[in-house]
């Protein structure tokens, strides 16, 4: 009996569709469960309406084309926020990992500006730039640089001396050492803080859209209570989550996959 | 015709921040490695053995005394001087070739006459097949031989080794040890090898330098007459020349080690 389980278990683990009929059944369950206490609580519309009104509600926003144009204003916005701000964080994180002296300097700066969270930055934005596009934008950046400098300064730190000591002997110059050793030395670094930023930046974008009233998936579940349209705030929220959980599994896991765990520089 | 490498007087002294009080790891040395010519060096541990090496290879800064190649001083690193350290220096993120082929890669070589030279050595040291292997992939044995593979393409005029062969399993290191001789044959490249082992100390070495306990002087150069050719452990272990040479060696580094404990 214990026997058959077990070898059940083993075939299954192999079996090529496991993985996605595994989340399949999970998700099932917490839609069965979301039901049960929908259809169990007063006035449900108001306070959570069964999964099968939020399902509608998108079905009619799509078809308005609200939905998707919000999907992709917000998408656009966390895309260039947080691109400039990982293409500004891994230099700077390099640079004062590398050098002391800039270490010394702005390493204070930094960790003052860290504790300024960006939502609490956001109130100078909006005086400086208004309720526009820029003020999402800056926020989102100012949001996702940190985490990266901070990530990337202590993995330069990390790389083992006799890396540097190996390239310098055959001749590498410090440009070299920076890009042969340093920088890739730097990556499983990279990846944790850009993962860290991204996560930030997304939390930021809807806080941002929210805050300043710019179209977005934020945008929505704000005016969506409002008008006391529950159904769209779960659509919104169901949205967030699960583009987050498409993003990394399609864009950051790859990207570790093809090189720290190639290069085995952590268990897969 | 003056010696490759040269060192006169050499002292040093980690200094200690915390402390303030400092190490002295290395007192007067005067040694000469000639062109050509494969030395060991062996001492009891911490006396200073690496920080030598260190010193020569360019990677630590001195004060006192003098060190220099082709009467040059030494000022930093060179890839005139190539290092093999005794672990974890082949890079993860580089596959085989990429590693053996990086010396080059740095100097500007062109890809056709890179991957034509990296193949070469690649043969030389016995990993043909693992080209596209990463470091954690391999071995113990294989990193190192990849590790000795880097270093001789790069094509320095010296090589530097600390310890290259302590870390892998005996069987591998004797494999090693024979396959480095022949390379020296080959090359005829100017070696200066560190290590712990005093039968390694004795096989490889026309000379072997045994060191003092710290801070580490030279106490006495033990020649070792015996041909590139006839060395292999099949015969070595029977070889009188070679048994003497090891029992002496052996003798000085107990006497120095003893005084390290007392
Ligand atoms: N970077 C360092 N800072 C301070 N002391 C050091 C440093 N490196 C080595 N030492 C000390 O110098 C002495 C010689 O070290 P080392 O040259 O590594 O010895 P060996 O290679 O012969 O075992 C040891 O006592 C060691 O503790
Ligand atoms: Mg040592």
């Amino acid at each position: 009996m214990r026997n058959n389980l077990n070898r059940f278990r083993a075939f299954w683990r192999h079996f090529p569709a496991a993985g996605a009929i595994n989340l399949a059944l999970i998700i099932l369950c917490i839609l069965l469960i979301w039901e049960l206490i929908s259809s169990t609580i007063d006035n449900p519309s108001r306070y959570l309406p069964s999964p099968i009104l939020v399902a509608l509600s998108s079905v009619d926003m799509i078809y308005k084309g609200l939905l998707p144009s919000y999907f992709g204003d917000t998408l656009i916005r966390l895309i260039t926020g947080s691109s400039i701000g990982l293409a500004l964080g891994i230099p700077f994180g390099l640079i004062i990992g590398i050098n002391r002296t800039s270490a010394d300097i702005f390493y204070p700066v930094m960790n003052f500006f860290q504790s300024v969270s960006g939502i609490a930055i956001f109130p100078i934005v909006v005086i400086w730039w208004g309720n526009s596009d820029t003020t999402v934008l800056v926020v989102i950046l100012y949001t996702s640089f940190f985490p990266i400098a901070f990530t990337v300064l202590s993995g330069v730190r990390e790389v083992p001396m006799q890396y540097i000591h190996a390239a310098r002997t055959m001749g590498a110059t410090r440009f070299q050492v920076i890009r042969d050793v340093l920088l890739p030395g730097s990556m499983p670094h990279i990846a944790t803080g850009s993962r860290l930023s991204i996560g930030f930046a997304w939390r930021a974008v809807i806080a941002g859209e929210m805050l300043a009233g710019r179209e977005g998936l934020g945008w929505m579940i704000f005016t969506a209570q409002d008008a006391d349209k529950t159904s769209e705030v779960i659509l919104g929220m169901v949205m967030i989550g699960v583009s987050w959980i498409v993003l990394d599994h399609y864009l950051l896991r790859p990207l570790e996959a093809d090189t720290i765990e190639r290069w085995g520089l952590v268990q897969r | 015709m003056p010696a490759k490498l040269v060192v006169t007087d050499l002292t040093h002294h980690y200094p200690d921040e915390y402390t303030g009080e400092s190490v002295h790891a290395l007192e007067k040395i005067n040694l000469e490695v000639n062109e050509g010519e494969l030395v060991t060096v062996v001492g009891p541990s911490g006396c200073g053995k690496s920080t030598l090496l260190n010193i020569l290879a360019g990677l630590l800064p001195y004060r006192e005394g003098n060190a220099s190649m082709d009467g040059v001083k030494i000022q930093g690193p060179s890839s005139e001087r190539g290092v093999v350290f005794q672990e974890q220096a082949i890079l993860p993120w580089r596959s085989v070739a990429k590693n053996i082929g990086h010396g080059l890669e740095l100097k500007g070589v062109p890809r056709g006459e890179r991957e034509k030279r990296v193949s070469e050595f690649i043969k030389l040291v016995g990993l043909v097949g693992f080209e596209d292997k990463f470091p954690h992939e391999l071995s113990g044995g294989m990193k190192q031989r990849c590790a000795v593979a880097r270093t001789l393409c790069a094509d320095p005029a010296v090589m530097l080794m600390d310890e290259p062969f302590a870390a892998v399993d005996a069987q591998t290191r004797i494999t090693l040890q024979e396959e480095l001789n022949r390379i020296a044959i080959a090359t005829k490249k100017t070696i200066l090898f560190i290590t712990h082992s005093v039968d390694e100390a004795a096989f490889l070495g026309d000379r072997c330098f045994v060191f003092t306990a710290r801070p580490g002087r030279l106490r006495e150069i033990v020649n070792i007459d015996i041909p590139r050719e006839k060395r292999i452990w099949a015969d070595m272990n029977n070889d009188p020349r070679f048994i003497e040479a090891r029992d002496k060696i052996m003798r000085l580094v107990r006497e120095e080690v003893l005084v390290s404990n007392a």
